[in-house]
């Protein structure tokens, strides 16, 4: 084993933690609010590139399981806001819920609305976040199981995991007395951790998230690093092959596939917290597609890489937005990125830094110069 | 337990009334090195077939071991010690040679017992000894994919190696290689001979004298002759059956 301390990839990771847990030092705590969204974006980014570019399976639904976990912590969070503790019953009661309730029903949250008894335990936070993670992993390890158990690959993952987000976003929209529609869940409390309440804008609610960033790139890291994560790449290049050698091909890419919706859920629970709102728009297409141009653009064949990329493209978004000029300009700059990172990085600003690395370091040597060294 | 590793008794298939391989008998003893030779058509892959389980065969019966596999499904006979090099290369174009090496030496089908990082010291030395072995060692960081043709198929070799197969058949194993590629090939079998049971289909005269210890000759599904090299080029039915070709290499 190489020495860890001469491995650039440990140093690129170090670095970047550095930066994040220095950036409170900037004093800035409108920027630091919309950084720690980002820094949830930058999760999701990670999360795409553990499916995209470990397993092949280009998931164009992610945004399900960011809009899973968003809701789960939105639940408590709206139960825990002023205007559902007013409501003059013993529980709080979601403000949409008595606009929608028939005239003389109960006030209650066991039956205002159809179905609104399913709030009930999101009275607690930690239920909450449990389900932010437990649900999305339920969901990915049942379509898991259906998609890779058929051998179901390539595109048609992709077209599935649409059409599925898609779905979502109907029936979360026609729940309207359950989920207050299109609008989403907005107004909402603060999370209560062991006393402390987090304000989006708080110092703490950033170091809160940047920790729990620190921990999901460890662990997605470690994770690939494992035989497990080794053959999980096998399987990308050759199913057949890796089935061949006696491989579970289904439950690594099941597992994986789990593994990177509840990095998604977390990324979705801790948006919340910071934006205080979770709306159908997490849905949306556009939202999942933009995750995979973040992961694309950072390189989806590196987990910080894909989660830089999504960091840098929405603070540069963010910076864009400020200047009246670039507003409208934005969108197409991204779609041009997008666009050259593809022909000419296609390995990403990731993969970019990783051959820099290796040339500076003389490790890098194409097969091609190799030959004629020794001819 | 049988002295040879590898047996087939008048095995034999039809297609149709077509009998592309007809009853034949080999013994190939334990560590031994034999060379099938015979013209296009002759059967030679065909036989491999009945042997890996790609082909049932119609008649007959293949031993390992002594051990009778004949016409098991072909991932079976594979997990009873029979590794077949695949005709087209498949290794896992995204990893370095060393995973290629380490991903074919399983112990665990399922994906949480292999949650772990890092393997036994006893596997580690292993997977450098095979890389060694098909004289990879400067490539161990390599992508697959980078990899020359002759490379690939080393590496092939190695994988199917590191899974400590009883025999090993290779069809062709130099087909499309370079002169200097063969050369290396043929180091590389000359290392395996003694320890590794293989049989091998090949069209090179050079590199069947590189190599070869005992020759079997197929013609038209049936064993037309057996011996060294030395004995196979002065046989009389095999340059008949050639029609008279001066040097067995033209087939
Ligand atoms: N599946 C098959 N169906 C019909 N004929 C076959 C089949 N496989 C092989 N053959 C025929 O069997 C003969 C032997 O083929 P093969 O074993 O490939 O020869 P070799 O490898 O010695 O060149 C050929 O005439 C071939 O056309
Ligand atoms: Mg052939």
């Amino acid at each position: 084993m190489t020495s860890l301390l001469t491995n650039y990839r440990i140093w690129a990771y170090l670095l970047f933690f550095a930066v994040l847990l220095a950036l409170p030092l900037t004093g800035d705590d409108f920027w630091l609010n919309r950084v720690a969204k980002y820094l949830c974006f930058g999760m999701l980014g990670a999360a795409i590139a553990l499916t995209w570019g470990y397993a092949g399976v280009l998931n164009l639904g992610q945004g399900l399981f960011f809009g899973l976990g968003a809701y789960a912590m939105a639940m408590p969070l709206k139960l825990a806001s002023y205007t559902s503790l007013q409501q003059g019953s013993d529980q709080p009661v979601p403000d949409f819920m008595l606009w929608n309730a028939q005239p003389g029903a109960s006030t209650d949250l066991c039956c205002i609305t159809p179905g609104s008894w399913l709030w009930i335990p999101f009275q607690s936070q930690w239920f909450g976040v449990a389900m932010a993670i437990i649900a999305p992993v339920i969901v990915a390890t049942l379509l898991g199981r259906l998609i890779f158990g058929q051998r179901i690959s390539g595109v048609f993952v992709s077209i599935i995991t649409l059409a599925l987000v898609l779905l979502a976003r109907l029936l979360l929209v026609d729940a309207q007395p359950l989920t207050n529609g299109f609008n989403g869940l907005t107004d909402l409390g603060y999370f209560n951790l062991f006393g402390t309440e987090l304000d989006p804008y708080a110092v703490t609610t950033y170091y809160v998230i940047t920790i729990a960033l620190i921990v999901v790139l460890v662990l997605a890291r470690l994770l690939v690093a494992t035989r497990a994560g080794t053959v999980l790449q096998a399987t990308r290049d050759s199913q057949t092959r890796a089935l061949y050698l006696g491989y579970d091909v289904p439950a690594y890419q099941t597992f994986f596939f789990a593994v990177s919706a509840a990095i998604s859920g977390l990324a979705g629970m801790l948006y919340v917290v910071v934006a205080e709102f979770a709306s159908p728009s997490f849905l949306d297409l556009t939202f999942s597609v933009s995750m995979v141009v973040w992961a694309a653009v950072g390189g989806r064949g590196s987990i910080l890489g894909a989660c830089i990329g999504a960091i840098l493209i929405n603070v540069l978004e963010a910076r864009a937005s400020e200047t009246e000029a670039l507003v409208e300009a934005w969108k197409a700059i991204v779609g041009l990125v997008f666009v050259l990172v593809v022909i000419w990085l296609p390995q990403g600003l990731g993969g970019f830094a990783h051959d820099m690395m290796r040339r500076l370091t003389g490790r890098w040597r194409p097969e091609a110069l190799k030959q004629e060294v020794r001819q | 337990m049988s002295v040879y590793a590898l047996e087939t008794e008048a095995l034999g298939v039809s297609f149709g009334r077509f009998r592309a391989v007809d009853g034949v008998s080999l013994k190939v003893a334990k560590g031994e090195l034999r060379v099938l030779l015979g013209a296009n058509g002759a059967g030679k892959t065909t036989l491999m077939d009945l042997i890996s389980g790609r082909t049932r065969s119609t008649s007959g019966r293949v031993l390992l071991n002594g051990r009778d596999v004949t016409n098991l499904r072909e991932y079976r006979i594979a997990r009873a010690g029979i590794g077949r090099k695949f005709q087209i290369p498949s290794i896992f174009t995204g990893l370095t040679v060393r995973q290629n090496i380490e991903v074919a030496q399983s112990h665990h089908p399922g994906v949480f017992s292999n949650l772990r990082i890092g393997r036994s010291a006893a596997d580690r030395a292993r997977v450098e000894e095979v890389i060694d072995l098909v004289g990879l060692s400067d490539q161990m960081k390599t992508e697959a994919g980078t990899l020359s043709h002759g490379q690939i198929q080393w590496l092939e070799l190695g994988m199917l190696m590191i899974q400590s197969p009883d025999v090993i058949l290779l069809d062709e194993p130099t087909a499309g290689m370079t002169q200097a590629e063969t050369g290396k090939t043929a180091a590389i079998i000359n290392r395996l001979k003694g320890n590794q049971t293989m049989l091998v289909v090949e069209h090179d005269m050079a590199f069947v004298r590189d190599i070869a210890e005992k020759i079997t000759v197929l013609h038209l599904g049936r064993v037309l002759a057996e011996g060294t090299v030395a004995e196979i080029e002065s046989d009389a039915a095999v340059r008949a059956a050639y029609l008279g070709s001066q040097e067995i290499s033209a087939c």
